[in-house]
C-alpha cells in the first residue's frame, strides 16, 4: 500500500473511518440514543471532510480586503455548505430525539430488541 | 424565463403560514396551476431556468426545470392535490384534533420540498430539499403517535438519515473532485477531471444512498412498516411520490450528473447500472412474493410498491430509449395507481376499521365505487391493457428486447403474473365472496374522499388509452439522455 | 385488393351492450321485468346492428375505424373484414339464444350476471372487430378477466376452485401472448392486420419466427384448449351456470381459436407458415387433442364434464382444418366455429334444462329422462347426432370439408383421425340417448313436465340450426357463403 499517498489524502481516510465508526454504532448498538450518537458521528465525519477540502495551506478568511489575494482565501463555499448541513443535522437529531421520547413513553424502554419484541400491541 | 419562475415563488413562503385545510388547499392549488402553466414552456424551449438572486451558475444557485423535472412536478402537484382533498375528512379520524395543523404544515412542507427537489439543478440544494422531505416524512409517519407508528418512524429515520449522510458525503467527494455544485457544470467538468477514482466512489455512494430512499430490494426493509402504518393519505403520498424522489435521485445522478456516454467512468457506470437493474429485477419478484403472503391490505400494497419501483428502475437502467420511456411512464402509472390503492385502503379503515384482506368479504356490494376504483387501479398495477401500467410494461419489455436482455423479459412477465395474484385476491374477496348479507344497502364514503380516489383510478385508465399525450416527449427525453 | 370504407358502426355496436348495465343496476331489484327487457333488447339490438353490415361483408368490403393512438405505432382501431363479420354475427346469435335462455335459468345475482354477460359480449365483438394484434389482445384480456364472474356465478366451493384455475391459466396465457406480441412488434415492425402475413422470412431469422409462433400458440392455445393447455376447461364448464357454459364452449373457446386464425392468416401468412414447417406438428397436436380428449370424455359420468371434454376435442377440429393450409381445410375449420357453436351450445342448454328440472348431473341417473323431458332430449339427440357427423346435420358438412381439405393437402391420413373421432363421439353420446329414451325407469315416468318457454325456445332454435346448416348449406348468408368469401381472399 502506498502510505505516502494515504497520508497525503489523510482527510479522506479519517473521515471515511469516522463515517464507518458511526455506521457501526448505528447498526450494532441496541440503545436508540446510542444509535443517534452514531448518526451524529457520521454527520461530523462528513462535515469534517467538507471543511477539509476547502482548506488552503496558510489561507485567510474569505473576506475581500486590502492585501489578501483571492488565491490565499479559504474556499468559502464548503463552509457555507457546512452551516446548512449542521442545521439539517440538528433538525434530524431533534426529530429523532422527540421520537425517542415518545417511544420511551409508550414502550418504557429504549432498547431496540425489546421494542421489536413488543411489536404487536 | 425568470419571470415565469418568479411567479412560482409563493410556494417557498407558503409553508410558513398558519396551516389549515382551506389555506393549504389554496396554496397547493395555486402552485399546481403555476406548475401546469409551465407545461407549454418546457415543451417548447426544453428547459426553463431561473438563477436565484441573479448569480450565474456555477456560482449561484440555479433552478432548472427540464422535462423530467416538469413531469415530476406535474405529478407531485396533481396527486398531491388529490391527496390533500382526501385528507380533509380522513385525517380527523386518525390523528388527534390538536395535531391537525401540524399535519397540514408538514404536508405543505413535504410538498414544497419535493417540488424543489425535482427542479433544482444545484447538488447542495438537492440535498437540502431531500433532507426536508425526508425529515417531514419521518414526522408524518409518526404523526398518529401510536406505538407501531413510532417504531416504524424510527426505523425509517435511521435508514433515511444514513442514506442522506451518504448523499452528502458523495456530494462532498464530487465537490472535491470538480469544485462545483451545479449539476451541469459538474457534468462538464467531470470530463476533464483528474480525480476519477474519487468521482467513481461518489457515484457508488450516491446510488447506494438513493437505493435506500427508493426502497430497492436489499434496502427496502423500512418501507413496508412505514408505509403501512402511516395514515392512509400519508401512505399514498409516500408510496406515490416520496419514493419516486429516490428514483429521481438515481436518475439525476446517473444521467444528468454523470451521463451515459462519459468515457472516463464508463465501465464503472455500466456496471453500476447493471447492478441496479438486477437489484430492480429482484425487487420486482421478491416484492410481489412478499405482497402475496401478506394478510394486511396496507402492508400488501406497500410491498407492491417495492415491486413497482423495481419496474421503474429496471426500465431506467436498461439503457435503451424504449425501456427508459417505459420506466418513466411507470412513474406516472404507479403514482396514480398506488395512491388510489392506498386511498381505498384508507376508506375501508375509515368506514369499517378493516385492515385484513379476509375481512373485506362482500364489501364490493356495499361500497361499489370504492371497490371499483380499487379494481381499476389494480388492473393498472398488474398491467392489464388498456391501462397506464400496461403501456409502461409494454415499453419496458420493448427495451428488454432492444438490449437483448431476455432474462428481464421473463422477470417482467413473471412479476406481472405475481402482481395479478395479490391484486386479484383482494378483488376476489371484495366482489365474489360474502354474498347473502341481506338488507345491506349502499354505504359509501364521503364525497371528498370518494372523488379523489375515483379520479386517480380513472386517471390510470385515461393514461392507458391516451398514452400519446406523454410518450413521444418521454421518448425524446430518453433519446436525448442516452444520445441515441 | 379489397375496398376500404370508414365506418363508426363497429364502435356503436360495441357500445350497445353496455346500455344493459344501467338497466340491470337500476331496476335489477325493483323491476326485474324491465331489467330483463333492457338486457335482451340490447343483445337483440346488437345482433340487428351487426346484420346491417352484411352487404359489405358479402362484397368483401372492409370497414375501418381508427379509435385512438395509444402509443406511437400502437393503435386501438377497428377493421371489420368478412372473417370478423362472420365471427361477430355468429357470436351475437349465440349470445342472443343464451340471453333469452338465461332469463329462465338464472335465479340468483341476476344483476351481476346480466352486467358481465353484456360486457363480455362487447369485448368479444371487440376481438372480432380488431384491426391489429394490439386491439385484439386488449379485448381478449378484458374478456378473459370479465368471464371470471360468470364462471364463479354459483359461488360454491367447486365454482371458486374452477374460477381460480381459470384465472391462473388465463392470466398466464395473457402474459405469454404479451411476450409474443412485443416480439412481433419488435421484429416485424407492425401489428396491423392487412389480410396477409406481415412477418417475412427475409428480415427475420427462422428461429425467431419459430419462437414467435410457438409463443403465440402457447398463449392462444390456452383459450383454444389445445392439449396439454386445456386444464381449466373441464372444471370451468361444469362449475359455470349452463348458459355460461354454452357461451364458454360456443364462443369463448372460439375466441382463442380466432386469435390463432389471426396469427395464422394476418401475422404469419399461409405461405410463410408452409415454409416454416410448423403446420405438421400443429396438425399432430390437434389430432392428439381430438383423440385423447374424446377418450377422456368417455370416462366422465358428469354430463357437463363430458360435454366439456367433447368441446376440447371439437375446438381442435378448427385447428386441424386451419393448419392443413388448404382451401377446403380452411373452409372446414372456419365452418366448425359456427357449427360447433350451435351444436355444443344446444347440448349445454339441454344439460342446463336437465339440471334445472331434475337436479341430476350424473349420466347414470338419467334413466328414462327422455319421457320426462321429450322435447329437450329430442333437441339433445339432434345436436349429439350432429357431433357424430351424421349426414343432414351440420357436423357432417364440417367433417366432409375437413376430409376434402386433408386430401387437398396431400395428407389423407388425417381422415382417419376424423373417422376415429366420429366413432368416439358416438361412443360417448349414444349411451346418453339410449339411457334417456330406452332405459325406462318407472319412477320417473310419472310426470311429463317440460320447462319454461324462455328456456325451451332457444334450445329448439339451436337444434333447428343444427339441421338447417346441414341441409341448406349454400344458402347465402349462412356460414358457408361467408367462409367461402374469406377463404377465396386468402388462397
Amino acid at each position: 500500500m502506498n502510505f505516502s499517498r494515504m497520508f497525503h489524502n489523510l482527510n479522506y481516510v479519517v473521515s471515511a473511518l469516522l463515517f464507518l465508526m458511526g455506521l457501526y454504532t448505528v447498526v450494532v448498538k441496541p440503545n436508540l440514543i446510542k444509535k443517534l450518537i452514531g448518526l451524529n458521528i457520521m454527520e461530523t465525519s462528513v462535515f469534517l471532510f467538507i471543511v477539509s477540502i476547502g482548506m488552503v495551506e496558510g489561507g485567510e478568511a474569505p473576506i475581500v480586503a486590502e492585501g489578501v489575494k483571492s488565491s490565499q482565501m479559504v474556499n468559502p463555499i464548503p463552509q457555507a455548505l457546512i452551516l446548512t448541513g449542521i442545521v439539517v443535522a440538528v433538525s434530524t437529531t431533534a426529530v429523532a430525539l422527540s421520537l425517542c421520547l415518545k417511544i420511551h413513553e409508550r414502550y418504557g424502554t429504549l432498547n431496540a430488541a425489546e421494542i421489536l419484541g413488543r411489536g404487536e400491541p | 424565463m425568470p419571470l415565469a419562475f418568479a411567479a412560482l415563488c409563493p410556494i417557498w413562503g407558503m409553508w410558513r403560514r398558519k396551516a389549515c385545510f382551506p389555506w393549504s388547499l389554496l396554496g397547493v392549488a395555486i402552485t399546481s396551476f403555476l406548475v401546469w402553466s409551465l407545461i407549454g414552456k418546457v415543451n417548447a424551449s426544453k428547459v426553463v431556468a431561473y438563477n436565484v438572486s441573479g448569480w450565474r451558475p456555477p456560482w449561484g444557485i440555479q433552478i432548472r426545470i427540464d422535462y423530467m423535472g416538469l413531469l415530476m412536478a406535474c405529478l407531485i402537484t396533481g396527486v398531491g392535490l388529490m391527496l390533500l382533498i382526501y385528507s380533509w375528512r380522513y385525517i380527523v379520524s386518525e390523528i388527534k384534533e390538536e395535531r391537525i395543523p401540524y399535519y397540514y404544515t408538514l404536508y405543505l412542507l413535504i410538498f414544497t420540498a419535493m417540488l424543489g427537489f425535482s427542479i433544482t439543478s444545484d447538488l447542495f440544494n438537492f440535498f437540502v430539499f431531500m433532507e426536508i422531505f425526508s425529515i417531514t416524512s419521518y414526522a408524518l409517519v409518526a404523526i398518529s403517535g401510536e406505538r407501531m407508528a413510532l417504531r416504524a418512524a424510527f426505523k425509517y429515520l435511521l435508514m433515511g438519515a444514513i442514506s442522506s449522510l451518504t448523499v452528502l458525503f458523495a456530494i462532498a467527494f464530487l465537490y472535491s473532485a470538480t469544485g462545483s455544485l451545479n449539476m451541469l457544470d459538474i457534468s462538464s467538468r467531470l470530463k476533464s477531471t483528474a480525480y476519477l477514482p474519487v468521482a467513481s466512489v461518489a457515484l457508488i455512494l450516491f446510488i447506494a444512498a438513493f437505493a435506500v430512499k427508493s426502497a430497492l430490494f436489499p434496502v427496502h426493509v423500512w418501507l413496508p412498516d412505514a408505509h403501512s402504518i402511516a395514515p392512509s393519505p400519508v401512505s399514498a403520498l409516500l408510496s406515490a411520490l416520496v419514493i419516486k424522489m429516490g428514483v429521481l435521485g438515481i436518475f439525476r445522478i446517473l444521467f444528468t450528473v454523470y451521463g451515459h456516454s462519459f468515457s472516463g467512468l464508463s465501465s464503472t457506470w455500466n456496471s453500476i447500472a447493471g447492478v441496479v437493474a438486477w437489484a430492480a429485477a429482484l425487487s420486482i419478484i421478491l416484492g410481489s412474493v412478499m405482497a402475496i403472503i401478506q394478510r394486511d391490505l396496507k402492508i400488501m400494497i406497500a410491498y407492491s410498491s417495492v415491486s413497482q419501483i423495481g419496474y421503474i428502475l429496471l426500465g431506467i437502467t436498461l439503457i435503451s430509449t424504449r425501456g427508459m420511456a417505459g420506466g418513466l411512464y411507470n412513474i406516472v402509472a404507479h403514482a396514480m395507481g398506488k395512491a388510489c390503492l392506498f386511498l381505498v385502503a384508507g376508506i375501508f379503515i375509515y368506514k369499517h376499521g378493516l385492515r385484513r384482506i379476509e375481512n373485506l368479504r362482500g364489501i364490493g356490494r356495499t361500497m361499489p365505487v370504492t371497490a371499483g376504483a380499487f379494481a381499476l387501479a389494480a388492473l393498472s398495477i398488474v398491467g392489464v391493457p388498456p391501462s397506464a401500467g400496461f403501456v409502461a410494461k409494454w415499453y419496458i419489455l420493448w427495451g428488454c428486447f432492444q438490449e437483448g436482455q431476455y432474462a428481464f423479459v421473463i422477470v417482467v412477465l413473471l412479476g406481472s403474473l405475481l402482481s395479478a395474484v395479490y391484486c386479484f385476491r383482494v378483488v376476489y374477496y371484495m366482489f365474489f365472496t360474502g354474498a347473502g348479507r341481506p338488507g345491506v344497502g349502499l354505504d359509501e364514503a364521503p364525497f371528498t374522499m370518494l372523488a379523489p380516489t375515483a379520479i386517480l383510478s380513472v386517471g390510470t385508465l385515461f393514461f392507458g388509452i391516451f398514452a400519446t399525450l406523454l410518450l413521444p416527449s418521454l421518448n425524446n427525453a430518453a433519446r436525448v439522455l442516452l444520445l441515441k | 385488393m379489397s375496398k376500404i370504407v370508414h365506418s363508426v358502426l363497429p364502435a356503436i355496436i360495441m357500445a350497445v351492450p353496455w346500455l344493459a348495465i344501467p338497466g340491470a343496476v337500476l331496476w335489477g331489484k325493483k323491476r326485474p321485468g324491465a331489467a330483463k327487457a333492457v338486457y335482451v333488447g340490447c343483445t337483440a339490438a346488437t345482433f340487428l346492428l351487426i346484420t346491417t353490415m352484411y352487404p359489405r361483408a358479402m362484397d368483401g368490403v372492409v370497414s375501418v375505424q381508427h379509435l385512438v393512438e395509444v402509443a406511437p405505432g400502437i393503435n386501438l382501431a377497428f377493421r371489420v373484414d368478412t372473417l370478423g363479420f362472420y365471427f361477430a354475427i355468429l357470436l351475437s346469435v349465440i349470445w342472443l339464444l343464451t340471453t333469452v335462455y338465461s332469463l329462465g335459468y338464472i335465479r340468483t345475482r341476476e344483476t351481476r350476471y346480466y352486467c358481465f354477460t353484456a360486457i363480455n359480449l362487447s369485448f368479444c365483438l371487440g376481438v372480432a372487430f380488431s384491426a391489429n394484434m394490439f386491439t385484439l389482445f386488449v379485448f381478449y384480456e378484458l374478456m378473459s378477466l370479465f368471464t371470471y364472474p360468470l364462471i364463479i356465478h354459483e359461488e360454491t366451493e367447486i365454482a371458486r376452485r374452477a374460477g381460480l384455475k381459470y384465472l391462473v391459466y388465463t392470466i398466464t396465457a395473457g402474459a405469454v401472448i404479451l411476450a409474443a406480441l412485443i416480439m412481433q412488434y419488435y421484429y416485424g415492425g407492425t401489428l396491423s392486420f392487412l389480410g396477409h402475413g406481415t412477418l417475412n422470412s427475409e428480415t427475420i431469422s427462422k428461429p425467431v419466427l419459430l419462437i414467435i409462433f410457438s409463443v403465440y400458440m402457447l398463449g392462444f392455445g390456452v383459450k383454444a384448449c389445445i392439449m396439454p393447455l386445456h386444464g381449466w376447461v373441464p372444471d370451468a364448464h361444469p362449475a359455470a351456470p349452463s348458459p355460461t357454459s354454452a357461451l364458454l364452449s360456443g364462443v369463448i373457446l372460439k375466441v382463442g381459436a380466432f386469435g390463432i386464425i389471426r396469427v395464422l392468416f394476418d401475422v404469419f401468412g399461409i405461405k410463410l407458415l408452409g415454409d416454416l414447417g410448423v403446420a405438421l406438428p400443429m396438425l399432430w397436436v390437434a389430432s392428439f387433442t381430438i383423440i385423447v380428449a374424446s377418450l377422456f370424455a368417455i370416462t366422465q359420468n358428469d354430463l357437463k364434464r363430458r360435454l366439456a371434454y367433447s368441446s376440447v376435442a371439437q375446438v381442435s377440429y378448427i385447428i386441424l382444418g386451419l393448419f392443413l393450409l388448404s382451401p377446403d381445410g380452411a373452409i372446414g375449420g372456419l365452418l366448425q366455429i359456427a357449427h360447433h357453436a350451435f351444436m355444443k351450445g344446444t347440448l349445454f342448454l339441454c344439460a342446463g334444462i336437465i339440471i334445472h328440472e331434475t337436479g341430476k348431473r350424473d349420466i347414470r341417473e338419467m334413466n328414462g329422462i327422455g319421457s320426462k323431458l321429450p322435447i329437450t332430449m329430442l333437441a339433445f339427440s339432434v345436436a349429439a347426432l350432429g357431433m357424430m357427423g351424421t349426414p343432414l346435420t351440420c357436423g357432417f358438412i364440417t367433417k366432409w370439408e375437413l376430409g376434402l381439405g386433408s386430401i387437398q393437402a396431400h395428407r389423407p391420413y388425417f381422415i382417419a383421425v376424423l373417422l376415429l373421432s366420429a366413432l368416439l363421439n358416438a361412443v360417448y353420446f349414444l349411451p346418453i340417448i339410449y339411457i334417456a329414451f330406452f332405459k325406462g325407469d318407472p319412477m320417473d315416468k310419472l310426470l311429463k313436465h317440460e320447462t319454461s318457454r324462455t328456456m325451451m325456445v332457444p334450445v329448439i332454435i339451436g337444434a333447428a340450426f343444427v339441421v338447417i346448416l346441414g341441409i341448406f348449406v349454400t344458402v347465402p348468408g349462412l356460414p358457408y357463403s361467408l367462409v367461402k368469401i374469406v377463404v377465396k381472399a386468402l388462397f
